[in-house]
């Protein structure tokens, strides 16, 4: 292959999204300093499991990693898909964490993907599998997705520490390209979904989460319907926990979302958790009604979408055809504001941002970088 | 005309971008070519600190491992309990006033 020089960044931050923008604009990278300082330096468990991920479901990647973990090597293959791919995340992190790349991913492979996860379904840190299945994925079918093909299929749940959840995931691939949005619109909330669940306790506490959240919205809103999901048996994982997820859709088709889960300490920091294992869990009425809040909270910054996806958002809209799209989020969040910065460097798309003051949001714009899918052409 | 333009939201534009991004009004930054630049043969034996000036202007250094995380959650002390805060945002439902609504789609084109 000769001579390819390749992206050098620093750091782990922003891995995930590192290694789809490096796959997508086949563009090498060098990652050094990952965690160098940190007590236990390099690479994390679930950060292996994603480069193995991505070993699994494309062609002719090489991933190379120093003896510490902190100098990672990558170079993209193609994205092959692929029916009944099985990984299994493990433990540190929850399944979401491993959705969120994929499912832009799957979009550009050559094959369609469907694959079953296994690990943990719901935690406080990444998206909740339920929050996938009502929020995630109309957004992509916003840009164009068929819906066709576009599921996940929630088997059995886990939390942490033992996990033990499966799902299965099916994306389509693209037959050419994304559709460019004008999505400003984000319309006024005509309903509220959500779903509760509950593995190895009583399923009184969603009937506790449902009520507390009823509560708050009650006022605004009758059209509230929180469904429960109550797990038993192997289908529950391995360890208790429970949780809830929350999505407002407004008039004009948007999703907004809010979820949390509650169980005991995820294992990764061992020294902490010593401190932290007298912590009490946090109750589920006070769950309830703080998602509640969260969930309205969400609500009045006005976005198209909620905090936690104007990352995805902005960079399909990087992704789209050469044509202009237009968003409008509320205030721009840490990680959003990562993902601006990295298309610039991976794809060269520059959005121009401009506050709206009078509704306190931010409308952005941008010229996608036509990126197609290549590797369906690919014999 | 670009540059009336990026002056005008100069505040946002520089929070992403970092300072030099204002002065460049074209859509393609050049930060890919100049990182790509560089021969990736002896990359494994670069003297220490070279890399550290990257084209990373927002970021101080200490934020290289901050943990991958997309999920953010608004910080809020809010007490949706109170009837003012219901009333601030009753007119995002379809229960409140819907022409307040149609306006606030309005004003930005």
């Amino acid at each position: 292959m000769g001579k390819i020089s390749s992206m050098k960044l620093k750091g782990s931050q922003n891995l995930r999204l590192r290694l789809l923008l490096s796959t997508l604009s086949s563009t090498p990278i060098l990652i050094e300093d990952i965690r160098a300082d940190a007590t236990w330096p390099g690479l994390r468990p679930h950060e292996v499991s994603f480069l193995r991920l991505l070993e699994k479901i494309s062609d002719d990647c090489v991933v190379e990693i120093n003896e510490t973990g902190t100098k990672l090597k990558y170079k993209p293959g193609n994205v092959m898909g692929g029916k009944h791919v099985v990984h299994d995340c493990g433990v540190s992190r929850s399944i979401g964490y491993f959705l969120e790349p994929l499912i832009v991913l799957g979009l550009f492979g050559k094959k369609p993907l469907s694959i079953r996860l296994r690990g943990i379904t719901n935690d406080s840190k990444d998206p909740s599998v339920d929050t996938f299945r009502s929020t995630t994925l109309p957004i992509l079918k916003r840009f164009g997705v068929n819906p066709e093909g576009l599921e996940l299929k929630i088997e059995s749940r886990g939390v942490a520490p033992g996990g033990g959840g499966e799902v299965v995931l099916s994306v389509p691939i693209l037959q050419d390209s994304l559709r460019a949005v004008t999505w400003i619109d984000e319309g006024m909330v005509k309903r509220i979904r959500g779903v509760t669940f509950s593995t190895r306790v009583s399923v009184q506490f969603e009937n506790t989460m449902i009520h507390a959240a009823r509560g708050i919205f009650n006022r605004l809103l009758p059209d509230v319907h929180i469904f429960t999901d109550h797990k038993a048996g192997p289908l529950a994982g391995k360890s208790p926990g429970y949780g809830i997820s929350l999505v407002a859709e407004t008039t004009s088709g948007c999703f907004i979302s809010a979820d949390n889960a509650v169980c005991y300490a995820q294992g990764e920091e061992e020294a902490e958790i010593e401190d932290e294992e007298k912590k009490d869990l946090i109750p589920p009425e006070d769950i309830g009604k703080q998602m509640a809040g969260i969930l309205l909270g969400e609500i009045e910054q006005g976005g198209v979408v909620d905090s936690t996806h104007q990352g995805l958002l902005f960079l399909l809209c990087a992704l789209c055809p050469q044509d202009v799209s237009k968003v409008r989020v509320g205030k721009l969040s840490p990680y959003g504001i990562g993902v601006l910065r990295h298309i610039r460097d991976f794809l060269g798309v520059k959005f121009v941002i401009k506050p709206d003051p009078l509704t306190e949001t931010v409308i952005l714009k941008c010229v996608g970088c036509g990126l197609k899918n290549l590797s369906r052409k690919v014999s | 005309v670009g540059r009336t333009a990026s002056r005008q939201n100069t505040n946002l534009m520089q929070l992403v971008y970092g300072k030099s991004a204002t002065m460049a009004t074209a859509s393609v930054h050049g930060s890919v070519d100049e990182e790509s630049d560089d021969d990736d043969d002896d990359e494994f034996f670069k003297p220490k600190g070279e890399e550290n000036k990257k084209s990373r202007e927002g970021f101080d250094v200490g934020d290289a491992d901050v943990e991958d995380c997309s999920k953010f959650t608004i910080p809020s002390g809010k007490n949706w309990k109170d009837e003012e805060m219901i009333e601030n945002i009753r007119d995002r439902f379809v229960t409140g006033d819907w022409s307040k609504a149609a306006r606030r789609g309005q004003v930005s084109e």
